[in-house]
């Protein structure tokens, strides 16, 4: 999917004329904040992953699929590897809790009906989840991009209404750091 | 909603806090002194009905050994610095891994992990409190040694220091932890150490097997409290028997707890059943792999027909007792029969094992994992029972008789009924106790529905009291509440320990609400 320079704008995810290139080449630049220029593992096993992936891949992250999320095999991964994906409740807490003193949350997001709620430990966050063109999740995708290399250190949460979710079942999201 | 404001620890100056955290610093390394949003994250998590502002720490601390930890909390005095100690932090449904209050700093143990002493001949563990029950599970695999652990349900992911020292529970004959708990290494609130039983004599070879040392014996003062920091924990394990048999007994009518409690409670007294059996209310045995809107989707209890709509589609019993037999085969053979004949005898229970038992629609598998000391982590499957993120653990004793069960049980469907929460719930046997748990789900991203399950929780726990019941352990946001249920002479002498043990007050304050 190709994003419009109004939709980046809105998204605030414009950057210059080559915006995935240039993220490229800043985690290059950022080795000690992301590791492996760019790489991303990718947790999850339905079309949501997918779509997150999309959007992580559009801002210039080469997200890895891993299939569901087995939140034990995290602490095998190097020190420095970004993960992203979907998860279910009890996912999410013990994901949460095995990165204590282990790794960073940089965000969680929970996804549901038509509300979204976010919640970023890299500043601020900008609605993704109301794009024009294009499904919620990779819009998603391409903010945790954008978080994943923001500078900023401290706690914001947003609640979007948003484009409804494709189930009724509540998805949680999550961007995190080993 | 922002937040960017420096968090700094009750009454501490931001200079005072800076110069603290410089020394913590010289002495951890930098890279062990956490302060960043993200980094402390995870140390904010918390799934009680608590206001999530309240539990923010300012800082984590990981120490690599015991020498680090008593220069840490020398620092600590000197600053007047609070330290919330955790070990391997899954202490999750009663505070996780966050501190007790916002602004104190987390002294997170779990690097010091080694296993220094496993011996396979008086079946003892020496251990630091970062060990695993999977570490140390995999240690024992490793070296070939018949021996079984006995974790909590989280087994994997927590570990035996921080269970046993919040008093935790598993499900083999060594289910209640402290009692197979055999000698602390301490330190206290002035930075020295102290060795407790046997482990004060140098060179002494009995410290992981003699518990009781000469003079006051003082070990459970560690449990539950804020009086010193345990460094390295003995315990006892459970020699692996020649065989081992797990069984399920089913009972259909919600009546039928007194029963089988009154016929359980011989049995396991007298050791015939040895483990620590537990009675699985429907909502629990379905909800570890069964979503609630699958069966109902509104917002107060779950009704009576749906449950036993759960019944039928899941071959899941009102009551699922899991115990298991242990011994030589012939031992076992003896014991079964004396158990068919106890149970069998008013002719409402289905007994089963093997082939049977694990095609039932409940927990078989993974309960007889635990039972044996194997590692499984089905139960957190109860966080999908009903979404949102919200677990509080309400966890009165009993005494192992029916009647006590019948009225305990009662007593909490009507108040959780009144709330609109869900009877989520076990019964854990002991000797001759009972650990009724019941798991308040709830979701925590309406607030509406959190000011509701912290008023039902705060009611379960004066009524209960009310009726004579008191609660084995609880979450951060209750434990003055709890505290107070147990009567003033009590908490006095808490208070007076805390005085005299920790001056400054820098020790967890507030755990088990006690403060200076
Ligand atoms: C699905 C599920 C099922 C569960 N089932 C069980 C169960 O079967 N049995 C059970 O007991 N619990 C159970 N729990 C609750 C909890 O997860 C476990 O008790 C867990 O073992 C506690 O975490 P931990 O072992 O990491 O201890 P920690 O979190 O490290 O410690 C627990 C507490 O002990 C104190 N403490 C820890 N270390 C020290 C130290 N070194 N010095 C002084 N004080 C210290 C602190 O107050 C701390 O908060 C369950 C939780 C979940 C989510």
């Amino acid at each position: 999917m190709k994003l419009t320079r109004r939709a980046l704008l809105k998204n605030s995810l414009l950057l210059g004329a080559t915006a995935p290139l240039s993220i490229g080449s800043a985690f290059a630049a950022n080795q000690a904040n992301v590791s492996q220029q760019g790489q991303i593992n990718l947790y999850g096993s339905n079309k949501s992953t997918t779509e997150l992936g999309l959007g992580l891949r559009q801002l210039g992250l080469k997200p890895r699929y891993e299939g569901r999320l087995n939140p034990l095999a995290l602490s095998a991964l190097p020190s420095g590897t970004l993960a992203a994906g979907f998860t279910d409740e009890s996912g999410i807490v013990l994901l949460t809790s095995l990165l204590a003193g282990r790794g960073r949350i940089l965000a969680l997001g929970r996804h549901e009906s038509n509300q979204h709620h976010l919640l970023s430990h890299r500043g601020p966050i900008v609605e993704p989840t109301t794009i024009e063109t294009g499904s919620w999740q990779a819009s998603l995708g391409r903010e945790y991009a954008r978080l994943a290399l923001a500078s900023a250190r401290d706690r914001h949460a947003r609640h979007f209404l948003g484009t409804p979710t494709t189930t009724n079942v509540s998805e949680l999201s999550f961007l995190v750091q080993l | 909603m922002s937040t960017t404001k420096r968090i700094l620890p009750k009454g501490i100056a931001e200079a005072d806090f800076d110069a603290a955290l410089n020394q913590f610093r010289e002495t951890i390394g930098s890279e062990s002194v956490l302060t960043e949003s993200e980094q402390l994250a995870p140390y904010t998590k918390i799934m009680m009905a608590g206001d999530a502002s309240d539990y923010i720490p300012s800082a984590a601390l990981l120490p690599n050994d015991a020498e680090q930890v008593q220069e840490l909390v020398r620092i600590c005095n000197e600053y007047k610095v609070p330290i919330w100690t955790i070990s391997t932090g899954k202490n999750l449904g009663y505070g996780s891994a966050a501190p007790g209050e916002t602004g104190q700093v987390i002294l997170d143990l779990h690097r010091m992990n080694r296993i220094l002493s496993v011996d396979p001949e008086v079946c003892t563990a020496l251990i630091e409190p970062g060990v695993t029950y999977q570490q140390l599970y995999d240690y024992i695999q490793e070296k070939g040694y018949k021996l079984w652990l006995d974790p909590p349900a989280p087994s994997a992911i927590a570990g035996p220091v921080g269970n046993t020292l919040d008093r935790g529970v598993g499900y083999t004959p060594y289910g209640e932890h402290f009692m197979f708990q055999c000698g602390m290494e301490v330190v206290l609130a002035n930075g020295e150490m102290i060795r407790t039983g046997m482990g004060g004599i140098e060179n002494s070879s009995s410290w992981q097997v003699f518990k009781w040392g000469y003079g006051p014996y003082i070990d459970g003062l560690f449990t539950q409290s804020n009086y010193g920091v345990v460094t390295k924990m003995g315990l006892w394990l459970m020699p692996e028997p020649p065989a081992y048999r797990p069984f399920l007994i089913q009972y259909q009518d919600p009546e039928d707890i007194a029963e089988i409690v009154d016929v359980l409670r011989p049995l396991r007294i007298s050791q015939i059943i040895p483990n620590a059996v537990v009675i699985v209310h429907t909502l629990w045995d379905a909800g570890t792999h069964v979503v609630r809107k699958h069966y109902y989707d509104g917002k107060e209890s779950i009704p009576r027909e749906a449950i036993e709509r759960i019944k039928q589609d899941e071959g899941i019993g009102e009551w699922n007792v899991y115990a298991a037999l242990y011994g030589t085969p012939e031992q076992i053979e003896v014991n079964w029969n004396i158990v068919e004949q106890a149970f069998g005898a008013s002719g409402k229970a289905k007994i089963m094992y093997g082939d049977e038992a694990e095609q039932r629609g409940g927990g078989f598998e993974y309960r007889s994992a635990l039972m044996k000391g194997d590692m499984n982590l089905q139960e957190f499957g109860l966080y999908n029972w009903r979404g949102g993120g919200g677990s509080m653990w309400f966890a009165p004793v009993s005494q192992a008789k029916g009647s006590e069960t019948k009225d305990q049980t009662e007593l909490a469907q009507k108040i959780l009924g009144k709330y609109g929460f869900d009877y989520v719930a076990e019964y854990i046997v002991g000797w001759r106790d009972m650990h009724h748990v019941i798991d308040l789900l709830y979701n925590r991203e309406d607030p509406e529905e959190t000011q509701r399950a912290h008023d039902c929780f705060a009611e379960l726990i004066d009524e209960f009291a009310k009726r004579g019941y008191g609660l084995y352990r609880t979450n951060t946001e209750f434990m003055e509440q709890v505290a107070g249920t147990f009567g003033e002479p009590l908490r006095n002498v808490h208070t007076a320990l805390k005085n005299a043990l920790d001056p400054n007050g820098i020790l967890s304050p507030g755990k088990s609400g006690i403060r200076q």
